[in-house]
C-alpha cells in the first residue's frame, strides 16, 4: 500500500500526550506510523477486521482476564459468524450494551450486510480479536500484534477495520 | 503502569508501588474499590468454611506439590474472580 505523508498523519502527537497524562502506563512510541491509502474501489476490496473487544466463539478457551499482565493471545473469528456463536470475554469495558446488541462493539453483522449488498467486494474468511489489557508493551508488540498482522496479511485483504473497546 | 514499572518496583523492592498495582488491578482502577475486593474475595472463601465441609485436601495437597509456582500464581488470581463472583456484588464492567 502507499504511504502517506508524514505532514497528513493523524494525530500526530498522540503518543507523547498518552506518556504525558498516564505516566509509566504506556508504550513510548517515536516510530512515524504510516497512513495507508485505499489502492482500489471499497466495493471490489477484501475486508479484514481486528477488534480489542475480546469477541471469541463460545466454547474456546475465554481469554485470560484475571492475569495480572495480560494476555497475549488472540482469536480468530469466522467472518460468516452468527453472533449467537459468538460471545465476549472482557473484563475491563462495559459489555452490558454488546450483550444486547454484539454489533455495537463487534458490526459483524454489519459488514456481512455490506458484502451482500456489495458495498464491500467481500469479507476476509476470518476476523481478529484480543483484550486490549496488557501491561507489557513490548510483548503485545512483537508478539501479539506481530502475530495477528501475519494472520491477517495470509488472507490478503485490501482494507483492514480497527475497532477499539 | 506498564510491566516496567512492576519491574522496577520488585527491583527497588517497593512494596507500596506492588500492593497499589494489585489493588489497581482488581478494582478496575480504583484503590480503594480493589482493597475491598481483596477483603470480599476471602470473605466469600471464609463463609464457604464456616461449618467445615468435607474438602478435597489431597487434590489441594498434591496441587501445591506437583504444580510450578507460575501456574499456581495464575489460578491464585483466577480464583480471586470466582470468589467474587460467588458474592454476587460484582463491580466490573465486563465478564472474566
Amino acid at each position: 500500500m502507499e504511504k502517506s505523508n508524514e505532514e497528513k498523519q493523524l494525530r500526530p502527537g498522540l503518543w507523547a500526550t498518552v506518556n504525558e497524562r498516564y505516566p509509566g502506563s504506556m508504550i513510548t512510541k517515536t516510530d512515524f506510523i504510516p497512513l495507508a491509502k485505499l489502492i482500489k474501489p471499497l466495493a471490489e476490496s477484501r475486508l479484514s477486521f481486528v477488534s480489542t473487544s475480546g469477541v471469541q466463539l463460545r466454547g474456546t478457551l475465554p481469554f485470560d482476564t484475571a492475569h495480572p499482565i495480560g494476555d497475549y493471545t488472540f482469536r480468530a473469528v469466522p467472518s460468516n459468524s452468527k453472533t449467537s456463536d459468538l460471545e465476549i470475554h472482557q473484563l475491563k469495558y462495559p459489555t452490558a450494551g454488546a450483550e444486547r446488541d454484539l454489533n455495537v462493539i463487534y458490526p459483524i453483522e454489519r459488514m456481512q450486510e455490506l458484502a451482500a449488498e456489495k458495498i464491500i467486494g467481500e469479507l476476509a474468511p476470518n476476523f481478529y480479536s484480543f483484550i486490549g489489557y496488557n501491561m507489557d508493551a513490548e510483548r503485545l508488540e512483537r508478539t501479539l500484534a506481530e502475530t495477528i498482522a501475519d494472520a491477517v496479511e495470509a488472507e490478503k485483504p485490501d482494507v483492514v477495520l480497527l475497532a477499539p473497546a | 503502569m506498564s510491566l516496567t514499572y512492576l519491574k522496577e518496583a520488585v527491583d527497588a523492592n517497593d512494596t507500596e508501588k506492588l500492593i497499589r498495582y494489585v489493588r489497581l488491578h482488581f478494582g478496575d482502577g480504583d484503590e480503594d474499590a480493589g482493597k475491598k475486593e481483596i477483603d470480599k474475595a476471602w470473605i466469600e472463601a471464609l463463609k464457604l468454611l464456616l461449618e467445615v465441609p468435607a474438602t478435597e485436601r489431597e487434590f489441594i495437597e498434591q496441587t501445591i506439590k506437583e504444580k510450578d509456582a507460575e501456574t499456581l500464581a495464575h489460578l491464585y488470581f483466577r480464583l480471586h474472580f470466582y470468589f467474587v463472583a460467588r458474592s454476587n456484588e460484582w463491580i466490573h464492567d465486563g465478564k472474566i
